[in-house]
């Protein structure tokens, strides 16, 4: 797992999904991230890290390669904009609805 | 695992959710643009609510939730609700 910076991982998602535009899927996680860096004690409090309560944690795979970076409040805002233009510029495959509905039939894979 | 019908559903429930384990919560998008298809998954390890779609329409519905629980995680919440 490669943990990047902010602008090194919208890069490298970038490249994600235009590595998978003719097969494969793009699975993207969010969760909140509170910035511990060792794994939880089995016995014993030893809370020796500082919970922190303004960061999330974005991690990206397209199956074989993995990528992740940590967002705080401070990077959220340019981060959230280059983020979601990334979205919808490379999330452009899907059926779009207009009125004469010329949907075409994919081939179910079963 | 249900998929859910409605977005607004799948919306209001995942908010609801993350709300109550903010720290448990995990959001996770799924894209394949080969068959054309995007999926939405948020879950506490415990209930999981999924969305999927083909429309493109719903991209944009689907990022927007995604930014909106981003900003959520990032903030200190001192109380759930944004009032003002």
């Amino acid at each position: 797992m490669v943990l990047l910076e902010n602008d090194s991982f919208l890069t490298e998602l970038t490249r994600l999904f235009q590595k998978c535009r003719t097969s494969g899927s793009v699975a993207i996680t969010l969760k909140k991230y509170d910035g511990r860096t060792k794994p939880v004690p089995r016995k014993g409090q030893q809370e020796s890290y500082e919970p922190a309560d303004n960061k999330c944690l974005l991690r990206a795979s397209d199956g074989k390669k993995k990528i992740s970076t940590v967002v705080s409040t401070k990077e959220v805002i340019k981060f959230q904009m280059a983020y979601s233009n990334l979205l919808r510029a490379h999330m452009d495959g899907l059926k779009k609805k207009d009125k004469k509905s010329k949907s075409k039939k994919t081939k179910a894979t079963q | 695992m249900p998929y859910y019908q409605t977005w607004e559903e799948f919306a209001r429930a995942a908010e609801k959710l993350y709300l109550t384990a903010p720290m448990k919560v995990r959001v996770v998008l799924k894209y394949r643009h080969c068959d054309g298809n995007l999926r939405i998954k948020v879950t506490d390890d415990a209930v999981c609510l999924q969305y999927k779609t083909d429309q493109a329409q719903d991209v944009k519905k689907i990022e927007k939730l995604h930014g909106k629980l981003m900003r959520l995680m990032v903030s200190k919440e001192s109380g759930a609700m944004e009032t003002d």
